[in-house]
């Protein structure tokens, strides 16, 4: 197998792993004419959400994320559907100044109709489609690879297989150039002083610190007792008994590097390097936000199957364990089990991973997309007040 | 090494040296003898495959570590082979216990 990274060269120096046409609606109430026109098209993709630009407390965390989903290098277009709001301009003129590829955008008032959209919105797809698939992979540096690092529905085997395998190709990466980022405040809770340990500066370490810190200030602040959601009535029956133990798990997954920073919920990736970003739990969640942050490839780690997925970001999943991997074939990418099994070692199928990671990056399509797992989640951080 | 241990016929994995748990690899029944090197324990649960075996005694309010490092503490006395999960320990931060 040739050890090159292929890639989709974008105009503004950054590049795309996959060339995607996504129509992105930017009110919930457009979300279904995004779905049909995807449906219907050549192979465009859509999300759908609820957001319906109200003007609040995590207004700025949501034009951030719509913005930077647009803009994700995997995108070759978006197409925007729109209402005509500020709010939405807004998003759309962030989205050009991220870079990206090539805005389009279909606006209700205008058109007249959600027919109308729907027609003028297939042939716009298609024929972008036809642009994209014109485009060539030419040969693209290792700081062309941006990798995301997830794990959800984790068991007793996470911490055991499938993480540290994750923190091997993840080690590979980052020494090679890439840029490699862990997430989930709440999962390295339990973990960060090993993590600060690592950080290229002390107050790289500081900032992993404080980032539990203040979300643990908000949830005894909140008075919410954190047993029965961490861990989960999934991880517990998997044998994870407390969050602490959960997040050493789950750590693994960032191998051994050192932490070269510490990122916001989507802030842009630098080019290379390991970093920590603070998002949430939540798959989904989470999974937008480094798509909107122009990660461009995913690992995803699950002990019991977790089936999400991304419009634009390949998903690969690794299993934790065999008894799943064999159970749900479809959604497993890899099986990490086989550490456990003692069949295969730790660098053993780290080194499988990395190829995987490679091939996917080529083009090889993850069971997540061939499933279209086209999950979509905003964080919200507030309740939502209509002002 | 993970595949030396199995070659072996390993039924526990103990992560790291001052681990006072191990995880099992398979499903165990009461009674069950384990000898691995210095180890010798009963099973004194029924216990699943990926959850935990006390391997030294541990008591009340002392820590539970694995990988090493402290993943919470015992809330009562626990026997060596006895099961270790949510109905003898509890995490130590982000509990009810803490919230005032």
């Amino acid at each position: 197998m040739s050890n090159q990274l292929k890639a989709f060269a974008r105009a503004d120096g950054r590049w795309g792993l996959r060339s995607h046409v996504l129509i992105l609606p930017l009110h919930s109430a457009l979300s279904a004419t995004a779905r049909k026109i995807a449906d219907e098209s050549d192979g465009a993709v859509a999300v759908s959400h609820d957001w319906s630009g109200e003007v609040d407390g995590d207004f700025d965390r949501i034009i951030k994320t719509f913005s930077g989903f647009a803009a994700n290098p995997n995108n070759y277009a978006t197409v925007f559907i729109t209402i005509g709001t500020p709010g939405e301009l807004l998003i759309i003129d962030l989205a050009k100044k991220l870079g990206l590829n090539k805005a389009e955008i279909l606006n209700v008032a205008e058109l007249g109709s959600m027919g109308k959209i729907a027609g003028a919105g297939l042939k716009l797809a298609n024929s972008l489609l036809k642009e994209a698939k014109a485009q060539s992979r030419v040969s693209a540096p290792w700081s062309a690879l941006t990798l995301g690092q997830e794990c959800g529905g984790s068991d007793a085997l996470s911490g055991i297989t499938a993480n540290p395998a994750l923190g091997v190709a993840s080690d590979r990466l980052v020494e090679l150039g890439s840029a490699s980022v862990l997430g989930e405040t709440t999962e390295i809770l339990g973990a960060e002083h090993l993590l600060a340990a690592r950080a290229i500066t002390p107050e790289i370490g500081a900032q992993i610190i404080e980032t539990v810190a203040r979300y643990e200030r908000s949830i005894n602040y909140e008075g919410i007792d954190m047993r029965g959601a961490q861990p989960s009535r999934g991880n517990i029956e998997g044998g994870l008994t407390t969050l602490e133990e959960k997040s050493l798990g789950a750590a693994k997954k960032a191998g051994s590097a050192q932490f070269s920073g510490v990122l916001e919920y989507a802030d842009q990736v630098p080019k290379s390097g390991l970093y920590f970003m603070d998002t949430p739990g939540h798959d989904t969640e989470q999974l937008t936000g480094f798509a909107a942050a122009g990660i461009n490839i995913v690992v995803f780690t699950t002990g019991r199957g977790t089936p999400t997925g991304s419009a634009i970001m390949p998903t690969i999943k690794v299993a934790t364990n065999t008894t799943m991997a064999t159970a749900i074939p479809d959604l497993i990418d890899l099986n990490a089990g086989t550490i456990a099994d003692g069949v295969k070692t730790l660098s053993e199928v780290g080194g499988e991973l990395f190829d995987l990671i490679l091939e996917v990056a080529n083009g090889k399509l993850t069971k997540a997309e061939r499933g279209l797992h086209h999950e979509f989640s905003l964080s919200r951080m507030y309740n939502t007040v209509i002002k | 090494m993970l595949r030396i241990l199995m070659l072996n016929n390993r039924k526990i994995l103990i992560l790291n040296e001052i681990d006072n748990i191990a995880v099992c690899l398979v499903d165990m029944d009461i009674g069950e003898v384990i000898r691995q090197d210095a180890l010798n324990l009963t099973i004194q649960n029924r216990i699943p495959r990926g959850h935990k075996v006390a391997t030294k005694a541990i008591s009340k309010d002392e820590g539970i570590i694995k990988y090493g490092e402290r993943m919470g503490h015992a809330t009562s006395d626990i026997q060596i082979g006895e099961h270790v999960h949510t109905h003898n320990v509890l995490g130590d931060r982000l509990s009810t216990e803490q919230v005032k």
